[in-house]
């Protein structure tokens, strides 16, 4: 079978190879440090190589692919274990095979003597196996069980340090908060199952499309699916649990904020995208959804002074560009989108997780006095990642950000457009905020010896961690020339199988207006940083210091977590928890007591038979038996 | 008088021993071995109505293999009491036994 289809055989091995690495590591060779990254490295790479061939070998496909295995079958309901193999997933796979080995080999410089090297290692695997495997499932109830595992690596990731408080907690609260977004979409799932009893990707998008579907069931379980989305993306109700995030090590934010984890949330979207797209309420719900959280995220990066919350919260807000751009059913720019920003975003997360190894600190005006702009690699890369987040011409965010503001052009309601439109400045602002920190310090402390210091192992390291970040500033370089490669490709796929053309006629009809208007807000952003942060004699001071009641609203993520603490307290710790401590002390214990009282009690009433003389007690007895017996003989 | 109701009368005659025993003797001891003795009693009625009345199955003498091995683990917990007792009381008097008494 496998050696008749080089497809299969090939998606078999991206998905089980890094599953093997994993087992392989946490069974036998925790030990060996050398010998767990080089399989867990090896796995990565042969995926990648995996996935690569895949992804030419797809491209001219016209039809999804389906391989699939009955796993459970009960009554009618068949639930298949396989692979989904179609652009969309490809595509997918091959960013999720690049950024988790890119990954993966800066961690060998950024995690080098670390007491957990192995189990890091092992972690990654199992991030990598999920997360793989979530993306080829041509079902929604293999996509749940590995969306589930995902969290459960990120989990483990995020709270590797586990010996530290907060980052067990922030491990805790990422595990928590998402879960609660997984049961709505675990509700959605069964009640799609129940009234259309099939849940493979292909024939629920078809359904949908065909208008098999009900609308008022797509609408009920596509905003219940979608809780699943605002779980595991950050969107807003539910957004403060990826800054906590922060607490794991660096490559982990790396892998968690661009291709992974949040990236999950949007992939679903997208993988689903023809069948919400069945409902109007449910994408202007989204839509609302990606637009909230994308101002609230942004005012809170504006200021942030840690360097990995103030990109933290930049996810946060690229996620919602995301949303928001499939909300309005920009189906390719906010794929795109995904794409772009997997590259960027991981390219930011690298270049400061070099700063933190380097300086240990994450504050990045502390870093700056310390002279980080000496360190000319990551500092570049970073500028150039910085460049294509807040959209500047030529790097990858421009042309996928203008591609979501035409997608949000066509939305006949113009408030998206001009929330999508202030967000750009916000982000520009805040990018540049940092970028400037760190380039134009205010006073240097001379640190002029540190780099003598180096010795030669450091800096073999120190291009183990560079390499990643040149090849993704690469990346993010050229790939906005690609798009309309790209959408071609997106779509070849999707027109045909869904018949859906909307999206491809908004990408080309939008006016240059957009563009310059786009342009134009992002310069504003960048000039408003400037003045602030970037020229002699700035006072280093954003004009939100002026308002210190803002100030500390951003500061303090507009309350949510207090808020949540909050309702905790009302809702569990004095609603449920009080009733429950009620039951157990009056119903349960009181209960228990009670008997035991009355057995006491009942005890002491009959004791009045117990006189002291067995023995005439049991000649009394002898004697009633005798007589009774005498008179049944009688 | 044929031989089965030779054995009933054996029988009779010890259960009535035991029995006199447990409502006369003071002693715990003395009224485990009179418990003893009507186990034996009953013992015996299974294997003469097995033997004279039903002598091709063997279920009477099943009965008194397990009353033999109930004899014994009864045997040793009523002595496992009277010791518990017998530290309590510093005798084995059954009389002296009455701190339940109502």
């Amino acid at each position: 079978m496998f050696t008749k289809d080089p497809i299969l055989l090939a998606c078999t091995v991206t998905v089980v190879l890094p599953f093997l690495s994993f087992l392989t590591i946490i069974c036998y060779t925790r030990k060996w440090e050398r010998v767990s990254c080089s399989i867990s490295i090896g796995a990565i790479l042969t995926s990648l190589l995996c996935a690569v061939y895949l992804f030419v070998a797809t491209r001219h496909f016209t039809e999804p692919l389906q391989y699939r295995l009955p796993w459970v079958i009960s009554g009618k309901t068949i639930i298949p274990f396989g692979f989904l193999v179609d652009h969309l997933s490809m595509l997918m796979l091959v960013i999720v095979a690049v950024i988790a080995s890119l990954v993966q080999i800066y961690s060998l410089g950024y995690m080098a003597g670390d007491p957990g090297f192995s189990r890091y290692y092992a972690c990654q695997s199992l991030f990598a196996w999920a997360m793989m495997t979530m993306t080829v499932a041509p079902s929604m109830i293999q996509f749940y069980i590995f969306w589930e595992l995902v969290g459960l690596a990120s989990y483990l990731l995020i709270g590797f340090y586990y010996e530290k408080w907060s980052a067990s907690q922030a491990g805790k609260k990422a595990f928590v908060v998402t879960r609660i977004g997984d049961v709505g979409m675990f509700i959605g799932l069964v009640i799609l199952l129940l009234y259309y009893g099939n849940l493979s990707i292909v024939d629920v998008n078809s359904a949908a499309v065909a208008k098999q579907i009900p609308v008022p069931l797509i609408t009920i379980s596509a905003i219940l699916i979608f809780c699943g989305v605002i779980g595991k993306s950050a969107q807003f109700p539910l957004l403060t649990w990826l800054p906590d995030a922060m607490e794991g090590p660096t490559p982990v934010s790396a892998l968690l904020h661009s291709a992974t984890m949040v990236a999950a949330g949007v992939y679903m979207f997208a993988r689903l995208f023809p069948f919400f797209a069945g409902s109007e309420q449910a994408l202007q719900f989204a839509l609302l959804i990606g637009t909230i959280t994308m101002v609230l995220s942004s005012t809170m990066a504006m200021v942030a002074r840690d360097i990995k919350q103030v990109w933290a919260y930049s996810t946060v807000s690229q996620l919602g560009y995301m949303v928001m751009a499939l909300g309005a059913g920009g189906y390719f720019a906010g794929m795109f989108h995904l794409t772009t920003h997997a590259g960027f975003k991981a390219l930011l997360f690298l270049c400061s997780g070099v700063f933190i190894h380097h300086y240990h600190t994450n504050d990045f005006f502390v870093m700056s006095r310390q002279g980080a702009r000496n360190l000319k690699v990551p500092m570049v890369c970073m500028t150039i990642g910085a460049l294509a987040l807040s959209g500047v011409f030529p790097f990858s965010g421009f042309f996928s950000k203008e591609s979501i503001m035409v997608a949000l052009a066509h939305h006949p309601n113009k408030i998206w457009l001009a929330a999508g439109l202030f967000g750009e400045v916000l982000t520009a602002y805040y990018t540049f905020r940092l970028i400037f920190v760190m380039l134009f310090p205010k006073e240097i402390e001379d640190h002029g010896h540190h780099e003598e210091e180096h010795h030669e192992g450091e800096s073999i390291l120190y291009w183990l961690m560079g390499w990643p970040l040149i090849i993704l500033a690469s990346v993010t370089c050229v790939l906005g020339f690609f798009e309309k490669q790209f959408e071609h490709y997106l779509f070849a796929d999707f027109i045909l199988a869904h018949g859906m053309e909307h999206g491809a006629e908004a990408a080309q009809a939008g006016g240059h207006w957009l563009t310059i208007t786009a342009i134009v807000l992002v310069l504003i952003g960048v000039a408003v940083a400037w003045l602030e942060y970037g020229r002699k004699g700035a006072s280093q001071e954003g004009f939100l210091s002026r308002m210190p009641a803002i100030e500390k609203l951003f500061a303090n993520r507009w309350y949510m977590d207090h808020f949540y603490r909050w309702a905790l307290d009302m809702i569990i710790y004095s609603g449920f928890t009080n009733i429950f401590t009620r039951n157990d002390r009056r119903v349960i214990d009181g209960g228990i007591d009670g008997l035991c009282r009355g057995t006491e009690g009942s005890g002491r009433i009959a004791s009045f038979l117990q006189s002291n003389m067995v023995q005439y007690n049991i000649f009394v007895m002898v004697a009633i038996l005798g007589f009774v017996a005498l008179s049944f003989l009688g | 008088m044929n031989n089965l109701t030779l054995y009933l009368l054996i029988s009779a005659v010890l259960f009535s021993f035991g029995l006199v025993g447990v409502m006369m003797r003071r002693s715990l001891i003395a009224i485990l071995v009179s418990i003893e003795l009507m186990l034996n009693a009953a013992s015996l009625n299974f294997m003469a109505f097995n033997k004279f009345l039903s002598p091709d199955t063997s279920i009477g003498q099943i009965y008194t293999l397990f009353i033999m091995g109930i004899a014994a683990a009864e045997a040793a917990i009523a002595l496992s009491i009277f010791l518990a007792l017998f530290r309590q009381l510093r005798s084995i008097n059954i009389e002296r036994a009455r701190e339940l008494r109502g």
